[in-house]
């Protein structure tokens, strides 16, 4: 890899972005009080929650403009993911916009691309390879009629008459087992092209996650230092204390690096998706364990309290492994990022 | 936001060139031997080369000793002298005390170092820290007492690195030992040859060099006050919030945060992935086909992905931690072909993951520890309240 090269390094945000981040993080801020995700559990799903979504524009501003969609980019998408994360809002919108993207690059759906880009048909896809009969777990497909998937035969979309039952899980996500011989199949691609389609949008999945669970980490740091300024101990704040500030300091040392490892593969697949196609991986790998990690030092600095369902950083401790874990074991995309590298070097 | 790659006008490829050409002459085996030989971080032919270009304050103007090189042609230059790792930390201990020379000497000593020190004639090293304890700087116990026009310098400092190759250090002194902790401090720049500075050599295992310098009742002239007496605080703060990485320019033509050692990590990483390409195992299987191999490799490179964009201060921290962390792992990974030193038969690409081990422990030590900035992170990003201990204030020895 040219370790040297003659790149900018401008991670500042444009005002159309600003603009971006500001709406969506007003919107999910004033929209999704804890109390709100607290009552979608256990399925994670708040119905007039998603139509304020759609009503936002978020279903339909990255799509192509010959579908009705505004042409945002990857990172415009990144930052309204990080603010869902913040608030862990309980709508499927990261499967169902990746999925959509992927229906409406694939072509031939355009009916489905539309109703998904109104809202009014959730779709979702199918993260591992389809092998045989072999069933998996897909994210959001308890809400979803369209499941697309990719097996040797190509990239299909699997079409049934009722979203599959939900299985409740420790992230309260709509999870649902996915099974490739049940309903509808259509053909939409096949070759090297339906693979590299796949490909593409499983990146676009582990990005859009990635920054999710920057938002949420960041959110569960919040509420750890929120607590650390006020509870006390020995006479002194907790916080003040170098075994209670440090980890937190660490914390927000993984968060701001994933924040912008975040943005620059969104960058690269939005101007140069060619060359660091490794990068959507390397930031959900580095992503989840900085949520991991944020979660739990945030609900061990809030003591027993933190343990309980009562307090919020629950909500984000048992959201940074259910989101992150729905995209298979990172070890996979560590070896893809290795591979990568040999290629370059 | 923009990554992309800079556009370069033909004036700025033909400079890329002229630099590319240059090193290639200055920079030779010898100067890398030379280095590895003595950890000095510096070399005076390479130092005085590039002062001869105007290159070693690039962005000054031709009549002060610089090249009055824009941006891009900036970043250009320090990128080549990155890439071919010519030994700059005297180069940039003398950056960092200029700034503070520039505000805060008496101008007329400015105006005649200025262009002894473009030049490269002239070099600066830090005298910070004490031997009973860097981390806290403004506990400095030096003496400098006054006596007429002069100053009389008593006690020692460790870590000066450079001392040795530098004419002048850029000393903290208590001068009132009475006042609050920050308020009794005097900067100086200290002529190193005065009678009464003794430089005695520190080798690290790291391969560096850097000295303990004792102070003998050395005599100063007033002259070389920088700043007023018992502000030396006041004078500190440019060069240490500049070594802590702030007054970068904003456009995107500078490092995200402040790196420690990740050109050497790199460096390590790279040369084992060739390795892992080149090398079978005693089994016949080939490294780089190792699912296992492949994972831990994957999960370091990610790590070198999130250091290069981990911003200011949190940089200098997940850097140097990492990369403690990793070349451990990265050791394991190669088995002990990877502690073969330079020049030994069968050291992987010259030793380079060797010397990156060794390298890495000192990354979380100097310029200010890795706990010292926990602790700026704490109080500074994350607002959390500082703890009030008996020196915080006070100057208790
Ligand atoms: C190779 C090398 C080159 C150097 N070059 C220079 C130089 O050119 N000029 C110069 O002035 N100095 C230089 N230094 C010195 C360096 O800045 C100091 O080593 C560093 O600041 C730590 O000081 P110390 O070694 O005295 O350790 P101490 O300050 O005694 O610290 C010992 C340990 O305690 C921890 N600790 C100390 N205080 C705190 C605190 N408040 N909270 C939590 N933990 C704390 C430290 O992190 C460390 O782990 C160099 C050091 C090395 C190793």
């Amino acid at each position: 890899m040219e370790r040297f090269e003659l790149r900018r390094q401008d991670f500042s945000l444009d005002e159309d972005q600003q603009a971006v981040r500001e709406g969506f993080g007003d919107f999910f801020t004033k929209q999704v009080p804890s109390s709100l995700v607290r009552d979608a559990e256990p399925l994670g799903f708040d119905a007039d929650l998603w139509q304020r979504v759609v009503a936002m524009g978020a279903t339909s501003m990255a799509l192509p403009e010959a579908v009705g969609g505004d042409d945002a980019t990857l990172v415009d998408l990144v930052l309204v993911a990080e603010e869902l994360g913040k608030v862990v809002a309980p709508v499927p919108l990261v499967s169902h916009v990746v999925a959509s993207r992927l229906l409406a690059s694939a072509g031939g759906a355009d009916e489905l691309v539309a109703a998904a880009a109104g809202g009014e048909r959730i779709v979702t896809l199918a993260l591992q390879p389809v092998v045989g009969g072999n069933r998996q777990l897909v994210p959001d497909a308890a809400l979803a009629r369209d499941v697309v998937a990719w097996s040797a035969e190509g990239l299909t979309l699997h079409t049934v008459a009722e979203p599959a039952a939900h299985v409740p899980n420790q992230g309260s996500t709509p999870l649902a087992w996915f099974d490739p011989a049940a309903g509808e199949r259509t053909v939409l691609a096949t070759g090297p092209e339906a693979e590299a389609l796949f490909r593409t949008a499983v990146g676009e999945w582990k990005l859009l996650t990635a920054a999710a669970l920057v938002g949420i980490g960041q959110s569960a740091l919040d509420l750890g230092v929120e607590f650390a300024k006020t509870r006390r101990t020995l006479g002194v704040a907790i916080g003040a204390l170098q075994g209670v500030a440090f980890p937190l300091a660490d914390v927000v040392t993984e968060l701001s690096g994933a924040r912008n490892l975040v943005l620059k593969a969104a960058w690269y697949a939005t101007h140069e998706p060619r060359t660091r196609p490794d990068l959507p991986l390397a930031a959900f790998v580095h992503a989840a364990r900085a949520a991991t990690e944020a979660a739990w030092v945030s609900a061990h600095t809030q003591g027993g309290l933190g343990f309980t369902i009562e307090a919020d950083i629950s909500l984000f401790f048992l959201r940074a492994k259910g989101w992150s874990v729905l995209g298979g074991d990172p070890g996979a995309d560590r070896r893809a990022v290795a591979t990568a590298l040999l290629a370059s070097v | 936001m923009d990554l992309s790659t800079v556009e370069l006008t033909p004036e700025q490829q033909a400079f890329q060139q002229e630099v590319r050409a240059f090193l290639d002459e200055i920079v030779t085996e010898e100067v890398h031997e030379h280095e590895r030989r003595t950890g000095d971080g510096f070399n005076e032919g390479v130092h005085l080369a590039l002062g001869s270009r105007g290159w070693l304050f690039p962005a000054w103007p031709v009549s002060d000793g610089g090249a009055g090189l824009d941006r891009v042609c900036q970043r250009i230059l320090a990128l080549e002298l990155s890439r071919r790792e010519v030994p700059m930390v005297t180069h940039s201990t003398t950056g960092l005390v200029w700034s503070a020379v520039e505000l805060s000497a008496d101008p007329e000593l400015a105006a005649r170092l200025k262009p002894e020190v473009a030049a490269g004639r002239v070099r600066f090293c830090l005298g910070y820290s004490d031997p009973e304890g860097g981390s806290d700087i403004a506990g400095a116990t030096l003496r400098a007492v006054r006596d007429g026009d002069e100053w009389v310098l008593n006690g020692s400092k460790l870590w000066t690195t450079g001392a040795h190759n530098c004419q002048y250090t850029f000393l903290i002194t208590r001068t009132d030992p009475e006042a609050p902790k920050h308020k009794g401090l005097t900067m100086f720049l200290v002529p190193l040859d005065s009678p009464g500075v003794e430089i005695q050599a520190i080798r690290t295992y790291g391969g560096e060099r850097t000295n303990a310098v004792y102070y003998t009742d050395v005599h100063v002239s007033d002259t070389y006050r920088m700043g007023d007496v018992n502000a030396g605080w006041a004078t500190l703060q440019g060069p240490l919030s500049a070594e802590h990485g702030a007054g970068r320019p904003d456009d995107g033509l500078s490092d995200i945060g402040m790196t420690m050692g990740t050109r050497e990590f790199e460096a390590a990483i790279d040369a084992a992935a060739r390795w892992a390409k080149r090398t079978t195992r005693p089994d016949g299987t080939l490294v780089a086909d190792d699912p296992a191999f492949l994972d831990r490799l994957g999960h370091l490179v990610v790590e070198t992905e999130a250091i290069r964009v981990t911003p200011g201060p949190m940089g200098r921290n997940k850097s140097s931690l990492s990369y403690i962390a990793g070349i451990a792992e990265l050791i394991d990974m190669v088995g002990p072909e990877a502690l073969l030193a330079h020049g030994s038969e069968g050291a992987i690409e010259d030793g380079v993951i060797d010397y990156a081990h060794r390298f890495a422990q000192g990354t979380a030590t100097y310029g200010g520890t890795t706990e010292v900035f926990k602790g700026m992170i704490a109080q500074h990003v994350l607002g959390l309240p500082r703890l009030n201990l008996p020196g915080s204030k006070a100057w208790v020895r």
